[in-house]
């Protein structure tokens, strides 16, 4: 076996021995590593990160279980951030069923609401910014009836018989890329109107029906959840979700500690890891705590509402009952618990 | 000569990092404090931002938009609603809002004006109701003669009580306080008052269930009444400087990349 050279012919002391030879000092290092991990050492992150790595799935692990991985997510994130952090496990309230509804013909497309749910939620800031609402922009006309007809792109070398709805120039009813980056001085711009979409959270969730381990599920009070410790991050939900509501962490989070909210939830905002997908939880950490979301709170114009849809005095059943409402893709049987409506 | 190499890949890698860190630093814009910020609209609704207990501020402000976009404490400020004349959604549980006095007296002119210059002596109350020029007040309304409000069917005195002009006036000549502005505009916008008292118009922030304690927003609030119009817009809400877009994905130069770079269809 002839030594491996480098370009000017010399030796660069590397046969497949050696490296065999270097993995198994690596591999040693690497147990020895582990063996730290479980001794009793200061770093609260070496030691909570050893048992997290081994906890089960959130839904099948007792209370006993549940109350240790709490702890040691709160005395690892407190680490982390420099403050005390609490991790909420608030299951869901008997008799209740979260419903949200918002007027389309009120929003003015400021934006403060994904941002608003950002500071809440403990969103990776930068490089890969994460944000779960996404504001679209729409014309007015886009939807009109006469142009439903005319589907077939244009200058297409022949007739896929496709019905796409209008074209790229004059789409209708059809959201191209580009339509949530609109950045005018001011909002609402003459002729435009604003669609907010998030997670739906439907009764009938596609992304719920994919999840190959099961991390993501429907909670009895209508808040689809991620368990992320047990997430694998294959993304399946990301392609099931009909609505463009899931998000993915493809690098290390980027939460600076002064922005961290320490008020979290197990299920909700507690700070994520690389690799796991995310989503709106309805603000599971204030409204299982009878708090109003923080993108209702914030809507400058009122334009969201959120309540308890068994509860025909709620907000959003007075709303059902009143206003002309809708669902977004109604047609593909999610039932989603977010409602549109106009005045 | 392995050394060096090992130790540029170690300064490279040293250099990357610190860039990288710098880039982020820079990137995060939110480490602009801003303090004073407004809450629902601008010049109408401002709010001072403070902690509440260490590190827990009573509102957190946009450093894009200088809007609120967050509340540590939904009840920061705020006082009992007061009596209302029907019952409604606002008798259960608590409802609180935010005293609008403070906000009209901001420049400590509100007892002068109304007790030093409008005290039927030196300003003396009008006989009539009809519009005319005025000289005065011009910073509130430009041009007394083309309110925005109304369409030319109200003018000043239909809302503000000619006798006690710290008060505004309900449809039997009595006194509504400038805290409670849904009184006086539900004389006129009855629909709309009805959908604000069952939650469905305007805004409350605190807690969502129907026995929990709200604070609810008044209309002056969030609509101008001197400029409900907003001129050719039409419009009860003015116009506000949005958030920032997101970032666009990597390697996406610019939002209509796909349709200038592959063609219609895209």
């Amino acid at each position: 076996m002839s030594k491996p050279k480098d370009k000017d012919g010399k030796n660069t002391g590397t046969t497949r021995r050696d490296f065999l030879r270097k993995a198994g000092y690596a591999g040693a290092a690497a147990l020895a590593g582990s063996a730290t991990l479980m001794a009793n050492t200061d770093n609260p992150d070496s030691q909570a990160t050893w048992a997290e790595w081994f906890q089960g799935n959130y839904r099948l692990m007792t209370d006993q279980e549940k109350k240790e991985a709490i702890e040691r997510l709160e005395k690892r994130y407190s680490a982390q951030y420099g403050k005390k952090v609490t991790v909420d496990d608030a299951p869901a309230i008997d008799g209740v069923l979260f419903g949200y509804a918002l007027n389309i013909q009120k929003c003015i497309g400021c934006r403060r609401c994904v941002k608003a749910c950002v500071k809440e939620n403990n969103q990776s800031r930068t490089n890969t910014e994460i944000e779960w609402i996404r504001v679209i922009r729409m014309e007015k006309g886009q939807f009109s009836l006469e142009d439903m007809d005319k589907g077939y792109p244009a200058e297409a070398g022949f007739d896929h018989g496709v019905q796409v709805g209008g074209n790229a120039y004059k789409p209708a009813g059809v959201v191209l890329e580009g339509q949530h980056y609109y950045q005018p001085k001011k909002v609402p711009e003459k002729d435009a109107f604003y669609f907010p979409i998030a997670c739906m959270q439907c009764e009938k969730p596609p992304c719920v029906k994919v999840c190959p381990v099961r991390t993501t599920y429907r909670d009895p009070d209508g808040i689809v959840v991620i368990d992320y410790n047990w997430c694998i991050g294959c993304r399946m939900c990301i392609g099931a979700c009909p609505y463009w509501a899931r998000r993915f962490n493809w690098g290390e989070p980027n939460l600076p500690k002064e922005e961290m909210n320490p008020k979290t939830h197990y299920l909700g905002n507690r700070p994520r890891m690389k690799g796991v997908a995310e989503k709106c939880t309805f603000c599971i950490q204030r409204s299982r705590r009878g708090r109003y979301t923080a993108c209702v709170e914030v809507c400058p114009v009122g334009a969201r509402k959120f309540g308890n849809l068994l509860d025909p005095e709620s907000e959003v059943r007075r709303i059902l009952a009143r206003k002309r409402v809708f669902r977004l893709k109604a047609d593909l049987n999610t039932y989603p618990k977010f409602f549109y409506f106009i005045d | 000569m392995k050394t060096i190499r090992y130790a540029s890949v170690v300064f490279s890698t040293a250099v990357f990092l610190i860039m990288s860190a710098g880039a982020v630093y820079a990137d995060n814009t939110d480490t602009r404090k801003v303090i004073e910020c407004y809450e629902s609209r601008q010049e109408g609704s401002p709010v001072t931002r403070r902690d509440i207990e260490p590190g827990w501020p009573n509102v957190k402000c946009s450093s894009t938009s200088e809007g609120v976009l967050w509340w540590g404490d939904p009840f920061d400020g705020t006082i009992p609603m007061g009596d209302m004349p029907i019952e409604a959604d606002y008798s259960r549980g608590e409802a609180v809002v935010r005293p609008r006095i403070p906000y009209i007296d901001r420049n400590k002119l509100y007892t002068i004006c109304t007790e030093a210059c409008h005290n039927g002596q030196y300003v003396p109350v009008p006989e009539s109701k009809k519009p005319r020029l005025l000289k005065m007040h011009k910073d509130i309304v430009p041009n007394s003669l083309d309110l925005q409000h109304g369409r030319g069917g109200i003018w000043c005195l239909d809302c503000h009580n000619a006798e006690n002009r710290a008060t505004l006036v309900d449809n039997f000549g009595g006194e509504i306080s400038f805290n409670q502005p849904q009184k006086l505009c539900g004389k006129c916008h009855g629909p709309i008052y009805r959908d604000w008292r069952d939650g469905i118009h305007g805004k409350r922030i605190g807690m969502w269930d129907k026995a929990g304690k709200k604070r609810w927003w008044v209309c002056t609030e969030c609509h101008n009444p001197h400029d409900v119009q907003q001129g050719d817009r039409n419009s009860g809400f003015a116009q506000l400087p949005p958030e920032m877009a997101p970032e666009l994905p990597k390697g996406m130069p610019n939002v209509d990349h796909e349709r200038l770079e592959h063609g219609a269809g895209h």
